[in-house]
């Protein structure tokens, strides 16, 4: 049980950086000038060591 | 002073200088082939992370990305997110590797495949393999080299010569100092990095158009769309983009040079946490995006492989010699160093894997660290022999590494997990995502925009999976990882 739900936290994040962006491939809204697909991608890298960070919490448990 | 003079010395006194850094900081050091391979599994976390963002944040990151911004436009997004999710991926099983590592005393990928399925025939042929496809990567380094030094001579000096030499100088560097000298000279290398990028994304697109957004409204206004993929199945749409960041972040680790950083660390925590981490350095890619954005509308009209000369090329016509130096030279070590790293990943594995394993010469530590050394130079040589033929952009050269470098990913992650599969299946597995990789050298696009090199990784998985389950590996001779 453990496992697997570290293994789906850990599946957001990527999913986002690959499927997904079929869903945001747009320009607008732009965010500080950034075009909104590429606001997408930094957004989820830049959240993605929290999921990590929460994954190892989950193994910790474990 | 003329202004090729002030930014070749200025490229000069940086290179010469981290090398020197690095020579003193590794001096007391006594050599042997864990230490000159694996910095004898010692690095803490802080060098390691240097170690990994010093082998990946490289010429490619430097000029590529920025000439994919420059040239494609949002087919460049992937390189941002395919670190991330290889990062990801690498949280799970690369602590488990360097466990396996550490009990039964590896160094390479090809030592990982041997032992666990007990087939020195596997570890041979993946030596081989990788020992091989190491030398598009360090083309690509070669390649970016060359752009940075022609730019930085302000078209007055034949550059061959000036690459030759550096790569020379790098050859003759990773010769004398192993791993360990490579994780200190990235100590500066990723410092002066960080600060170029950051003037580069930034200052630029202020100093041309007053701010980034200013800039980007620029590109969006002439080229409408720039910044979105297209859809569907079209070259460098959707699918392909998909396709691409699933490949290449699989084989994000796939490379001899990888299996070492990961062996240098002294525990897996240290792994782990690097895992967690490195996602964030990714963010600078944001920055060469900017850069290359910035060239599109001040520089514009490069087409093909000259597209990755971008932001340099603008340095060179509106900044001082001595800012193009600068930049110039943090460039020159985001390709040398990298390369010293790939040389001494595939020497190793070749070594080690073919010399000692599959012919008996190179038992002995001392031999070993001879040979180890000998093919440093013999892979400088063929990739200086490939450089000199091959004239393609930069991130095409590395997505033809990923190709054939992903295709030992599912031998590795069966190896930890499925106790099925047998030398006979991962190898099976392996020549055919290898013949599916090679053919399609020949297509720029696959079927239904796919990318060719993940659909060779799907029939590599596909006949793997189908002969573990027709002929399962009847008794594993070493007992399971945990």
């Amino acid at each position: 049980m453990n496992a697997l739900a570290r293994v789906l936290l850990a599946v957001i994040p990527a999913f986002m950086l690959s499927f997904a962006v079929a869903g945001v491939n747009r320009v607008e809204p732009r965010v500080f000038g950034l075009p909104f697909l590429l606001v997408w991608i930094v957004l989820w890298v830049a959240i993605t060591p929290l999921f990590l960070y929460g994954v190892e919490r989950l193994r910790r448990k474990a | 002073m003329r202004p090729e003079i002030i930014a070749l010395a200025i490229i000069a006194v940086i290179v010469f200088g981290t090398i020197g850094f690095a020579l003193a900081g590794v001096r007391r050091f006594k050599m042997d082939p864990q230490e000159y391979i694996v910095g004898s599994r010692s690095f803490g976390a802080l060098l390691l992370w240097i170690l990994l963002a010093g082998e990946i944040y490289t010429s490619f990151t430097f000029l590529g990305a920025a000439g994919w911004a420059y040239g494609k436009g949002a087919p460049a997004f992937y390189i941002l997110a395919y670190g991330t999710i290889g990062y990801t991926i690498g949280y799970f099983y690369l602590p488990e590797v360097w466990r396996i590592g550490k009990e039964r005393n590896l160094l390479t990928w090809g030592d990982l495949l041997a032992d666990r399925y007990d087939s020195r025939a596997l570890g041979v042929a993946v030596g081989v393999l990788q020992f091989f496809l190491t030398v598009p990567y360090v083309t690509l380094q070669l390649t970016g080299l060359q752009i940075l030094l022609t730019i930085a001579g302000y078209g007055r000096y034949d550059s061959v010569a000036a690459v030759g030499a550096a790569f020379a100088l790098i050859t003759l560097f990773v010769f004398t100092s192993g791993l360990r000298g490579a994780a200190w000279a990235s100590v500066v290398k990723d410092a002066l990095v960080l600060a170029a990028v950051l003037f580069a994304g930034i200052v630029l697109p202020i100093h041309f158009f007053g701010s980034p957004a200013a800039m980007l409204d620029r590109v969006i206004a002439a080229h409408p769309d720039w910044m979105t993929l297209k859809t569907g199945t079209q070259q460098y749409g959707i699918v392909w983009y998909i396709s691409t960041v699933l490949l290449t972040s699989i084989g994000f680790f796939m490379g001899p040079a990888n299996a070492q950083s990961i062996y240098s660390a002294h525990d897996a925590k240290t792994v782990r946490r690097n895992m967690m981490l490195m996602p964030l350095y990714q963010l600078v890619i944001i920055l060469v995006f900017l850069a290359g954005f910035t060239a599109l509308v001040v520089v514009p009209g490069l087409k093909g492989p000259a597209a990755d000369q971008s932001f340099v090329l603008l340095l060179q016509r509106y900044y001082p010699a001595w800012v193009l130096g600068l930049v110039a030279g943090t460039g020159c070590l985001a390709a040398l160093l990298p390369a010293s790293v790939l040389l001494l990943g595939a020497a190793s594995i070749f070594s080690k894997n073919v010399l000692t394993d599959a012919f008996g010469i190179a038992t002995s530590d001392r031999s070993r660290l001879f040979w180890t050394r000998a093919l440093v130079l013999i892979v400088a040589a063929l990739s200086l022999v490939l450089w000199i033929f091959a004239k393609t952009s930069l991130v095409d050269l590395l997505l033809f590494y990923y190709n054939g470098i992903t295709q030992l990913f599912p031998g590795i992650i069966f190896a930890l997990v499925w106790k099925r599969a047998s030398a006979w299946a991962v190898a099976a597995g392996l020549i055919t995502g290898e013949i599916v990789a090679a053919y399609s050298l020949h297509v720029s696009v696959g079927p239904w925009g796919i990318n060719p090199g993940f659909l060779a990784l799907v029939a590599n998985v596909a006949v793997c999976c189908t002969v573990a389950l027709v002929f399962p590996r009847t008794a594993r001779a070493l007992a399971p990882s945990q």
